[in-house]
């Protein structure tokens, strides 16, 4: 009798328990968001749109192509302004290729991307698996999401030094982010939007980031096309082959 | 009175020994005062010329609303820098020189080092004909931006120069390049040479370069424009003139300021230094007039038979008051003269043979003229007048309350 008592307690608990198992890890979601956000290998063409805060707008066309997890290319097609400026990423290093000088200047990853509301690791680094540990809860705000918590691991070359990060519980896409310094102060927040089927690969089409700390200005990252079906060859990712 | 006054002054001189302790006590009090008030003007003088004649301009003209957003060094906020606008505002009665400039935050690259730097963009050939300073501080190497001969020459601090070439590597000739996003936020960037390294002038500016006025107009997409004009004057005592003639004749497009509202620090720094001249001031002050009011009592207590004869013979309490606030008033004039003339001294004396003093701010010393004014040192002299009268009340009263019988007979 007993025996049966704990075993339908152990039973119950574990039936009760049973959706706590399929509750995603930090890990896993971190993983997802990488492999929706920065895909192993992709050619992607990408416009960015920075709202000033004097109401005008400055857009930008790039091609981007990454190959593997730590070798990523940005060519610049429009305006006229930047054609031809350059940017590649070999692990920690970024560098840009300025057509003028016909030579690479080395630059931080925390920089401004071309003077809009993204910086460089947001465009040029999605790696949140190397550079942050993360744990998961719910927000009641958003009951249908995971918010994951993110912090730079010591020594990582991290863009930000905490971050918030919603997903949808249904399929994991991305809803809305929020970076912040060391301090605590919100620098940026990002809204996810557009979802939908590129070549290979359904995820967010836009991101929105919003200046916080000059909130007349924000920009707007749109994926005009996106394929995570190429394997680039490597020795498009050296500086020798910018400008070329 | 005249009378009362005449035995004042004999009793002053009457008693050598304790007169001559008293002035002493208050010559050197004065005397400090004084050459320190004149060590302090000849260091606020020193200061003003660095900043109106090395950072800031007499006064500055920027686009409306600039100086608010001065922070983020708008680019978006210009002034002319054409040759038209530039004469108009040099034709201005006492301007001397007018320098327009770009300041602009940007990168500084050399080989596998890029820092975050202030750009402070100027046109050689006007910046130094109307502030003529700052080129003291550069070094030999340096000297070769006054010229202008190449737009791509830059000059960083020493601070700067360490960052980018690290403290073994003194080699200026890797390449380098200025990065900074240009008027519309791209990013741009131009080829450039670091020529040499200045001193920081002003604190705060640590990570400054200096790049020229055409090598910024380039990179930043300004071509023809500028973000500041600084104005050198003449004399600074005209600034006010000067500003409100260029207000009128630039109206409201523009606005004008002297370099005060500028160099925001150096009200600070004035303020701190009359704080600290006025403790060791008073402390001064209060030590000498104790010496005053000490040989005061001394005096009464010494006197007592004749204060009492003075009694005896119908003086009145209040004629005995006024003989002894009198003689504190004659001792605290003479003594507070003999400072002031002895203060005056050594002023002169540094005035004619320069101070250089070394600040932590500024490896560059700083040359001091000592100054003073005869208005400070009557002023002085007029305290130490009233404070030794102040300070003898209680003695003298002392002395009125003597009764005559008791202070006959000597107690």
């Amino acid at each position: 009798m007993k025996k049966t008592v704990i075993l339908a307690v152990l039973a119950c608990s574990a039936l009760w328990a049973a959706p706590s198992f399929a509750d995603p890890s930090a890990e896993e979601l971190m993983k997802k968001y990488d492999q929706l956000m920065g895909p192993e290998n992709f050619e992607a063409v990408v416009r960015m749109t920075a709202h000033r805060d004097d109401g005008t707008l400055r857009s930008y066309k790039m091609l981007v192509l990454k190959k593997g997890d730590d070798k990523m290319r940005l060519t610049f097609q429009e305006p006229a302004a930047v054609a031809g400026q350059e940017m590649l990423r070999q692990g920690d290093n970024l560098w840009v290729y300025m057509p003028n000088l016909k030579r690479a200047v080395r630059l931080a990853n925390r920089e401004s991307f071309q003077g809009g509301d993204f910086n460089n690791a947001d465009v040029l680094r999605v790696k949140y698996q190397a550079d942050y540990t993360g744990s998961v809860t719910t927000d009641p705000a958003l009951p249908n999401t995971w918010l994951v918590e993110l912090k730079a691991k010591a020594g990582a070359n991290a863009a930000y030094d905490h971050m918030k990060l919603w997903m949808r519980k249904t399929d994991l896409m991305p809803v809305q982010g929020e970076y912040y310094t060391a301090s605590g102060k919100m620098l940026r927040k990002a809204e996810f939007g557009d979802y939908r089927a590129f070549a290979t690969l359904t995820r967010p089409g836009k991101i929105v980031m919003k200046n916080m700390l000059a909130t007349a200005r924000w920009s707007e990252m749109r994926w005009d096309s996106l394929n995570t079906s190429i394997n680039p060859a490597p020795t498009k990712f050296v500086l020798d082959d910018l400008g070329k | 009175m005249f009378n009362l006054m005449r035995i004042a002054v004999r009793n002053v001189v009457r008693n050598k020994r304790r007169t001559v302790i008293t002035l002493l006590a208050l010559l050197i009090g004065v005397g400090v005062m004084v050459s320190v008030r004149g060590l302090l003007n000849g260091l606020q003088a020193s200061m003003i010329e660095s900043v109106t004649k090395g950072q800031v301009g007499a006064l500055q003209v920027h686009r409306k609303g600039y100086l608010k957003n001065v922070l983020s060094s708008p680019l978006d906020l210009q002034v002319p820098a054409n040759e038209a606008f530039l004469k108009k505002l040099a034709a201005v009665p006492h301007v001397i020189g007018v320098a327009p400039r770009i300041l602009f935050g940007g990168m500084i690259n050399v080989e596998e080092e890029t820092l975050f730097v202030m750009m402070f963009a100027v046109d050689p050939k006007r910046e130094f004909v109307a502030l003529p300073k700052r080129r003291d501080t550069f070094s030999a190497p340096a000297q070769a931006f006054v010229t202008g001969s190449s737009d791509e020459g830059v000059v960083v601090t020493e601070e700067l120069a360490k960052g980018l070439l690290g403290t073994k590597r003194r080699d200026f000739s890797a390449p380098t390049a200025i990065l900074a996003p240009d008027r519309d936020g791209a990013l741009s960037a131009e080829n450039a040479k670091i020529l040499g390294t200045m001193a920081m002038s002003a604190p705060g500016e640590k990570k400054i370069a200096l790049v020229s006025l055409a090598l910024a107009q380039r990179l930043l997409k300004l071509q023809g424009q500028a973000t500041e004009v600084a104005i050198a004057v003449d004399d600074l005592e005209y600034g006010p003139q000067v500003a409100a003639d260029l207000r009128q004749l630039l109206g409201d497009t523009y606005e004008v300021h002297q370099w005060d509202e500028i160099a925001l620090f150096f009200k600070d720094v004035v303020r701190r230094q009359e704080i600290m001249l006025s403790v060791i001031a008073s402390v001064f002050m209060i030590l000498m007039l104790l010496g005053v009011a000490n040989t005061m009592l001394m005096s009464v207590l010494e006197r007592t038979r004749e204060i009492g004869t003075m009694m005896a013979v119908g003086v009145r309490r209040s004629k005995i008051i006024g003989l002894f606030l009198l003689e504190a008033l004659t001792i605290g004039v003479l003594g507070g003269l003999v400072g002031g003339a002895v203060g005056l001294g050594v002023v002169t004396y540094m005035g004619l043979h320069p101070l250089h003093i070394a600040l932590p701010t500024s490896p560059v010393p700083f040359v001091v003229v000592p100054f003073i004014g005869m208005g400070y040192i009557a002023s002085v002299v007029a305290i130490a007048g009233v404070g030794a009268l102040f300070f003898a009340l209680y003695p003298a009263w002392r002395a009125s309350r003597l009764r005559p019988v008791e202070a006959l007979a000597g107690g």
